[in-house]
């Protein structure tokens, strides 16, 4: 607030300054004083432009009249305000800026509104996708509950544990989904920057695959990391999301596909992690739009297992953009998708030792 | 060993999850108390003194860590606290305050009774001095009186700090261990560089010990938080010419 106050001040007084200056100038050596008025409407208009509110237009408004009237009005360097003309012209002066003030402030506002709706619009769609996504599940887990309740005593054993294991996986579908949620909504509303700590990259994996073999015990992942040392500046729990939502999606997404790796490569002060499956690929028309939310209802397919996939990347998108980094994806030539992520490994603080 | 006599205070303000740890904990032998305040929780533990306090964090009527920071002003009972995953800073946070572990939301059963058990093991005080014996679990044996370390049955030359490390590690098994509380053990006193001294000291432990990523069982990453040493078994040496 105390900022943008001075630097409006500044602004005004710069540009009244300058208009007073060259309106001088243009007066005593090209002797025009008819175009000085026309020089004034044009500050107070640049003020109006770039400041806060009315109230700067106005001041430089009321100002450019008073200086008009003091230095470029006969008699020269003095107020007058007796003559009739003189007193027009301020009045023309002044409704004309405040005119122009009020409609380029209107004109700011709207587009601030128009920027607000867009966001508003896309957490509508969030929303309603989310819901779509979540009926699914709890629809399963609300049916299977109840045909093991009721029929208890006619469900041979194995029926139940089947029933029971899809309860379970669809669950922790659900808890997963939440997450994704929690994260997004942790980085988008609250402004919150990411608190980085050093992060050490095996232990990363380590700890992400751990997490990945609990749901896909049957999916084995390739690694491929640095030997040396690397510790990369992150938050922990977000990253470890990015790659289990990555190597999740490989799963679900990518057909055919049977091998899927994990790299990470160091190049200058950035480390590149691919996530990288010999599967089907993406199909080049939802390659420009993969991370930026939900694609359009009808162009996902409609076979169930494709739920999560806009959301899953667009949470890595707003992950990895919220750690300053970049992510991509393209289809490698051999076949199969990559999605590249990279992170700075600037590490300033206590790297003594 | 039965664990029937067992004592478990167990505060959380959700009936649901309440409902299902105490079908798990009981089906496992142990008596289960039920508080879903703090205040209640603290009602409980005075008259009840159970032997292990499952804690919710995220409490009606009071804060999680408030109830820790109060416990363990007068008493050591363990404390085992269960937290979300989005709650990282909490989690250190009542560690630092005396929680003796955590355990994120969602659990499996066999998860939540390892964590059980090893919180119930640190309740035997460890009594001063070099331990006696040794530790094993599936993949890695220590014999404490040799300081000699086998993976598989294969002797691994661990330096004097990785030997430390790692028998402190297996003192604790089964519980998390913060890198504040390794580094104060095993280097005495922090300062900036101490987390990445031991997390380089992790990683040749890790080669040692032949951990790949993903494919480690021995000693577990938590995050941004510490170590955890798989769950194991104590043994005594039969020493001669003790008085035993």
């Amino acid at each position: 607030m105390k900022s943008f106050f001075t630097r409006d001040v500044l602004i005004t007084a710069g540009v009244l300054g300058a208009a007073f200056l060259i309106s001088l100038l243009l007066e005593r050596q090209l002797d025009c004083s008819t175009s000085v008025p026309a020089l004034f409407v044009l500050a107070v208009f640049l003020i109006t432009l770039n400041t806060q509110g009315y109230g700067w237009g106005i001041v430089g408004s009321l100002i450019s009249v008073l200086s008009i009237n003091y230095a470029f009005t006969f008699p020269y360097f003095r107020f007058t305000f007796s003559a009739p003309e003189n007193l027009i012209s301020a009045l023309v002066m002044l409704i004309v800026t405040v005119l122009t003030s009020t409609l380029t402030t209107k004109v700011k506002r709207q587009e601030k509104e128009k920027a607000e709706s867009e966001k508003e619009k896309m957490r509508a769609n969030l929303l309603r996708a989310i819901s779509h996504d979540l009926r699914t599940p709890l629809t399963a887990i609300y049916g299977s509950c109840s045909a093991i309740m009721e029929n208890y005593d006619r469900l041979s054993y194995s029926k139940q544990m089947q029933l029971l294991g899809e309860i379970r996986s669809d669950a922790q579908w659900l808890i997963r989904m939440v997450e994704n949620l929690l994260s997004v909504t942790r980085i988008d509303d609250g402004q919150v920057r990411v608190i980085k700590t050093p992060i050490v990259l095996e232990e990363l994996i380590d700890s992400v695959l751990l997490r990945f073999h609990k749901q896909y015990p049957q999916q084995k992942v390739d690694v491929n990391i640095p030997d040396e040392f690397l510790s990369i500046p992150m938050d922990a729990m977000l990253i470890e999301q990015v790659l289990m939502n990555l190597l999740e999606n490989a799963v679900q997404h990518a057909r055919g596909m049977n091998w899927l790796m994990i790299q990470v490569t160091l190049q200058k002060q950035q480390a590149i992690f691919d996530v990288l499956d010999n599967g089907a690929g993406i199909p080049r028309e939802m390659l420009p739009h993969l991370f930026d939310g939900f694609p359009e209802k009808n162009k996902i397919p409609s076979d169930g297992k494709k739920r999560n996939m806009g959301i899953g990347l667009s949470v890595c998108a707003s992950i990895i953009h919220a750690h300053g980094g970049t992510i991509k994806a393209r289809n490698r030539p051999e076949g199969g998708a990559d999605i590249r992520f990279v992170l700075d490994l600037e590490e300033k603080e206590h790297d003594q030792q | 060993m039965t664990n029937n006599k067992f004592k478990i205070l167990l505060i959380e303000d959700e009936l649901n999850i309440h409902s299902f740890m105490q079908t798990i904990l009981e089906a496992e032998g142990y008596q289960v108390l039920k508080a879903t305040t703090g205040a209640q929780g603290k009602l409980i533990f005075r008259s009840h003194l159970p032997d292990l306090i499952l804690l919710d964090l995220g409490l009606p009527d009071m804060d999680g860590t408030e109830l820790i920071r109060e416990i363990r002003s007068y008493s050591v009972t363990p404390i085992l606290v269960l937290s979300a995953r989005i709650q990282e800073t909490d989690k250190v946070e009542a560690l630092d305050l005396g929680a003796n572990d955590y355990i994120t939301k969602p659990f499996g059963t066999a998860e939540l009774l390892a964590r059980v058990r090893a919180a119930l093991r640190s309740q035997r005080s460890f009594s001063g001095g070099s331990p006696q014996g040794g530790w094993k679990s599936q993949d890695l044996e220590i014999r404490y009186d040799q300081r000699r370390v086998f993976v598989h049955g294969q002797e691994v030359h661990l330096t004097q700090t990785e030997y430390n490390i790692v028998s402190l590690l297996a003192l604790h098994s089964g519980k998390v261990m913060t890198y504040s509380a390794i580094i104060t053990a095993i280097w005495g006193s922090s300062d900036n560089g101490s987390i990445k001294k031991l997390q380089v000291n992790m990683a040749n432990i890790r080669k040692k010990l032949h951990s790949r990523p993903g494919e480690n069982n021995i000693i577990y990453n938590e995050l941004g938080v510490g170590y955890r040493m798989c769950e194991g078994s104590d043994w005594q040496l039969p020493e001669p010419g003790s008085q035993n």
